[in-house]
């Protein structure tokens, strides 16, 4: 393991540990900031809907390549993860955070067991069949390419499967 | 993440996110986002918490379905609630439990 894996996967429970370290990183962090807000009316109930997740925890397929950790700015492509995949099929490649408690359940940050349960007592319409996966520490330049090519991949996908509402989850 | 879900929703989908940050989520905006108190790296609280993983979706749905403000941030801490299942140790570092 390097020294850049080693500093960052340490800074990442330490985070965790000392919340109020993280709040004062965000503080001084400069994030993309926006005025508006986009807006879709969710129409119906949970109950008729397909639902879909997307995770920025960076869970992929143990068959799948995994995230590029090597470049400092992050890697802005995504992992499509079937929704009937089996258990310990995945891994997660992301050393912006403490996955240890993820790598043990992995509803931690990916809740598709969960999902799954609601879906068979009715609480929501259908599971999607794939769901995906990002992971979430972002910089530019990759930040255009997350917001004009990959995101907008995912979204076409998604309306292709005709999906009501999406929950996502961070890391 | 909220960059996504800005996206997701501008190509016509409703969504709903948990956020770990109000601070960012301030700046990034997105639609509709839950903060439940939980640190770094665990949105959907502890491993095999299943009573308060069910929780946090069935919270997420029931906002997703009542959230007509866009930008939102709705703040509904669960950490001090009852869970039968609340044993683990970063719990307890964190002072998380009931």
């Amino acid at each position: 393991m390097d020294a850049k894996t080693l500093i960052d996967q340490w800074l990442a429970k330490l985070f965790t540990r000392f919340p109020a370290l993280f709040r004062r990183w965000v503080r001084t962090h400069r994030f993309v900031e926006f005025d508006d807000v986009p807006w879709t009316a969710f129409q119906g109930k949970a109950a008729h809907s397909r639902v879909a997740l997307i995770t920025t925890g960076g869970v992929h397929l143990k068959s799948d390549a995994p995230f590029n950790m090597r470049d400092p700015a992050g890697d802005p492509t995504f992992r499509e993860i079937p929704a009937d995949v089996t258990a310990g099929a995945w891994t997660i490649t992301h050393n912006y955070y403490d996955h240890s408690d993820a790598d043990q359940d992995i509803n931690v940050v990916f809740p598709i067991d969960r999902l799954r349960e609601l879906a068979e007592s009715g609480e929501i319409g259908t599971m999607n069949r794939r769901h995906f996966s990002f992971m979430g520490h972002i910089l530019p330049p990759h930040i255009h390419t997350l917001l004009h090519t990959t995101a907008p991949q995912v979204a076409r996908l998604l309306k292709q499967d005709k999906v009501d509402l999406v929950i996502l989850t961070p890391a | 993440m909220g960059l996504i879900q800005r996206v997701i929703e501008a190509a016509g989908i409703a969504t709903i996110s948990i956020t770990l940050s109000r601070g960012i989520s301030r700046k990034v905006k997105p639609p509709r986002s839950v903060y439940t108190g939980f640190p770094l790296g665990h949105p959907l609280a502890f491993p095999h918490q299943r009573f308060r993983q069910l929780q946090l979706m069935r919270l997420l749905l029931g906002y997703a379905e009542t959230l007509d403000t866009p930008g939102q941030i709705v703040v509904h801490k669960l950490s001090r609630d009852s869970d039968p299942d609340a044993d683990c140790v970063l719990c307890s570092a964190l002072d998380l439990r009931p």
